[in-house]
């Protein structure tokens, strides 16, 4: 059986500039496709039904039916219809969720389903726009009190600017980079996205906690401290990481959208934020250490 | 004794978790599930006390604002609120039901009025309003608090006497002022729901006697809802089907003067009334024959606007009503035998009346929420279990790669296990129902678990023994202060959650806090014990 151990990184070698190159190029490049994205569709992330209203439902049959045969079951503009993998103590042999823009009722599109001789209606969930709307403001504010107040707790833990600011920043790319790789795979923000930022940022303060901790507040040299540091750290990090992309990935064949997204954005966050922690926040720790802290 | 007291951490922990396992698996421990719990024979079956919600279990759940217009600081007292209320709805052209006028009292410092439908605009009800001499400030969408309030109590009421168990119904409360109403009812599918919420039942009892311009009749509304004190179906023998309706004592002299002065004294046969016409204003051919007594009359009981039943009044309930004796034993029958189904009509009636009507309608074109059937409920509950199980044993590869010592990872992954457990014995304790995003909040408890296991395990198996007491304690204080403040910022990350309506993320933020509390204060530092006494004896 393989085992692993964390390696250790000969800081040394690098200069700071070069250290933080490739975590502030991919911060830059993320909020380009997210500032572009905005500009282009007038939203920075692409949202789903929780924000723009809309309505999904779950149908089930034994029939085999193509998509189109599927969408012809309602009178009313079919968004996406997508399949669901079943087991085999399921009910019916195939299961898909049909997603419908927010100018539908969900009562009409029901009962389409209810007369529908081959289709099943297993489910439904929809958002009125009013609510949509409502939920992105709420949204938005829960996402910026969170973030407010994390940064108000480093700043308290630390009481110095540089290992702070470095906790926010890492803080706010590890948020960014997700959010902007979203964009590229086409996934739209989701109640359950949200859910997964603000587990990120837990997460991310985590190891950032740890690393400061180590070097600030405990005896020995920077690059023994920071190696110590490390080695828990990045434990935690792929722990984390692993059971994310377990979940997943089952959550993706189960068809359970929440968990699926959860777990998808925070293996992304999770791996930006081990580039983050360990080149930005240690290169920043080390300036501070070496020249900053003498100033 | 004294590796008890050094080990109370772990002690709290084992006693935390004997706690939760009776809360899970005792029937009639959580509070409300009882042997007095109504649905008692339907959980007896169940294997723990935990309590799923819809997206486990099935059922619907809806959310929608309540339809209404409210204007405001309209100073209009008690004595002038009827008045007013029978003016706005005159001039607005609505029955007086979808006018209600809050007056000054002792509750509320400034009168308000609200119209519950959907097409009389702002302008029209400031105009009706200021037609009467009144001078609103403002005029919002929305209804008033005692309104939310009513239909809180309505649609329990409703939820409760249609025998739907384990529904619930609550006001959602959004930062800037909007409120929605939102239902939940297990085991009934969207349809079901908004049908028995739709029902918006209006019972109407009328007496119907001539009196009126031109040899018309007359039709006067006799006995309201709020005049009844006691509703009750019943086929009793010799009678049929009927609705009993106790009136209230305060309102049952009165009732009795309204019908002598009707002239029921006497009694009055009905005939043949006319069903199709409530008011029965004109004495037409139909009505004629049957009405043309010296002193006729019908007690007419309307549903919705239609005439359920029509009845005579007995010489004997009519004498009851002159000299007083209705109000000793003042109990309406009103019989349902010449309906169709008269046990149906029966209970209908006794429904709508016991529920009453909701205060105002519900925007249904504006709802959100969702339906879920139970088999795909019971299909999620399963894989979601399986996925919580994988990700738990992908967490456990990962640490054992990293340790590979049986005697760090079996407590950690355990510690982590037991703090699922626990978290689930309180969500049992409490009767919070379970949905798919708690399940999300008890993968985000595993994961900042085991984060901070492995801090305390990096720290207390560094190099250095562990020979005394007092390094273990130096090391585990500074393990805590990481592990302290990773949970401050996670807290502090997953609060605006627990207090802003997002639905389901409401449940996932509360769960991990929990969670986490549970954690920092129980089960991680006990870790710390269990792996100073294994590697203590190791050594």
């Amino acid at each position: 059986m393989f085992e692993f151990e964390v390696p250790e990184v000969d800081y040394t070698r690098y200069s700071n500039r070069q250290l933080v190159a490739v975590p502030l190029a991919v911060l830059v490049l993320s909020l380009a496709v997210i500032g572009g994205w905005w500009a282009v569709t007038g939203a920075p992330v692409d949202r789903g039904i929780d924000f723009t209203g809309g309505t999904e439902l779950t149908v089930g049959t034994n029939a085999t039916l193509t998509n189109e045969e599927i969408e012809a079951t309602f009178d009313e503009p079919v968004v996406s219809v997508q399949g669901i993998t079943t087991t085999s103590d399921s009910t019916y042999k195939n299961q898909y969720v049909v997603t419908f823009d927010n100018s539908t009722s969900v009562s009409s599109v029901r009962s389409s389903v209810q007369s529908a001789e081959e289709l099943s209606l297993l489910g439904s969930g929809t958002t009125s726009p009013l609510f949509g709307g409502q939920n992105q403001r709420l949204a938005v504010i829960g996402v910026g009190v969170a973030f407010l107040g994390m940064s108000l707790l480093a700043f308290a833990f630390f009481r110095t600017f540089v290992p702070s600011i470095a906790i926010v920043i890492s803080a706010f790319s590890d948020i960014m980079i997700p959010l902007a790789i979203m964009n590229l795979l086409g996934i739209k923000l989701s109640l359950g996205i949200v859910a997964a930022f603000l587990m990120l940022i837990g997460y991310s303060v985590d190891s950032d906690i740890l690393l400061n901790n180590h070097v600030l507040r405990r005896s020995g040299g920077f690059y023994e401290s920071t190696y110590r540091a490390m080695r828990t750290g990045v434990t935690m990090t792929l722990t984390s990481i692993a059971a994310m992309i377990v979940m997943a990935v089952a959550a993706t064949i189960f068809g359970i959208g929440l968990m699926a997204d959860i777990g998808l954005i925070l293996v992304i966050g999770l791996t930006a934020d081990l580039m983050n922690t360990y080149l930005l926040n240690v290169t920043l720790l080390r300036w501070y250490k070496y020249e900053g802290a003498n100033r | 004794m004294s590796t008890l007291r050094e080990n109370w951490r772990v002690t709290v922990l084992v006693a935390l978790l004997l706690t939760s396992a009776i809360a899970l698996f005792v029937p009639g421990v959580p509070p409300g599930t009882g042997a007095d719990a109504p649905e008692q024979g339907s959980t007896s079956e169940q294997l723990t006390n935990l309590n799923y919600g819809i997206q486990l279990s099935g059922g619907t759940r809806l959310r929608a604002p309540i339809v209404g217009i409210t204007a405001e600081n309209v100073n209009v007292t008690q004595a002038d609120s009827t008045q007013l209320e029978q003016t706005v709805a005159d001039e607005l052209d609505l029955d007086t039901v979808d006018v209600r006028v809050r007056p000054i009292s002792s509750e509320r410092s400034t009168g308000a009025v609200e119209v519950v439908t959907k097409n009389v605009t702002h302008q029209e009800l400031r105009t009706a309003l200021e037609n009467s001499g009144y001078q609103p400030t403002n005029v919002r969408d929305g209804v008033t608090p005692e309104t939310r309030r009513q239909m809180v109590e309505a649609v329990d009421e409703k939820l409760r006497t249609s025998a739907l168990s384990g529904a619930s119904v609550q006001i959602v409360n959004v930062p800037g002022g909007q409120h929605f109403l939102s239902i939940t009812a297990p085991d009934r599918d969207r349809e079901e729901l908004v049908d028995l919420l739709n029902e918006r039942g209006t019972v109407k009892i009328y007496a119907v006697y001539p009196g009126g311009e031109n040899g018309s009749f007359v039709r006067e509304e006799v006995l309201k809802r709020s005049q009844m004190s006691d509703i009750s179906a019943a086929n009793r023998e010799g009678v049929g089907w009927a609705v009993y309706i106790t009136v209230s004592p305060d309102a049952a002299d009165g009732f009795a003067q309204r019908m002598v002065d009707a002239g029921f004294g006497d009694g009055a046969p009905c005939g043949n009334y006319n069903h199709s016409d409530i008011q029965q204003t004109t004495a037409g051919e139909s009505a004629g024959p049957a009405l043309s007594n010296d002193e006729p009359g019908c007690l007419v009981h309307t549903l919705n606007g239609e005439v359920v039943t029509a009845r005579g009044v007995t010489p004997g309930l009519g004498e009851s009503f002159a000299n007083g004796d209705f109000a000793n034993d003042p109990v309406y029958v009103m019989q349902t035998g010449s309906s169709e189904n008269p046990a149906e009509t029966a209970s209908e009636i006794e429904l709508n009346l016991r529920a009453g009507q909701l205060p105002a309608p519900l925007d249904l074109s504006e709802d959100s929420g969702s339906s879920l059937d139970p088999a795909l409920a019971e299909q999620f509950k399963q894989n979601s279990l399986l996925t919580g199980l994988l990700a738990v044993l992908a967490v456990s590869l990962v640490v054992y790669m990293r340790y590979k010592r049986a005697e760090v990872v079996v407590p950690m992954v355990a510690t982590a296990l037991s703090e699922v457990f626990i978290l689930l014995g309180f969500v049992a304790f409490v009767q919070y129902p379970l949905n798919l995003s708690h399940l999300a909040g008890f993968i985000a408890v595993i994961g900042t678990g085991v984060d901070d296991l492995i801090i305390i395990a990096d720290e207390i198996l560094q190099e250095g023994e562990v020979e005394t007491g007092r390094v273990f304690q130096s090391r585990f204080r500074k393990a805590f202060w990481v592990i302290g403040a990773a949970a401050a910022t996670t807290i502090m990350a997953m609060s605006p959650l627990m207090v802003l309506p997002l639905g389901d993320l409401s449940g996932f933020a509360i769960i991990t806090i929990v969670g986490v509390l549970i954690g920092v204060l129980v089960t991680r530092p006990a870790y710390g014990d269990i792996l100073r006494n294994l590697v203590l004896d190791e050594d």
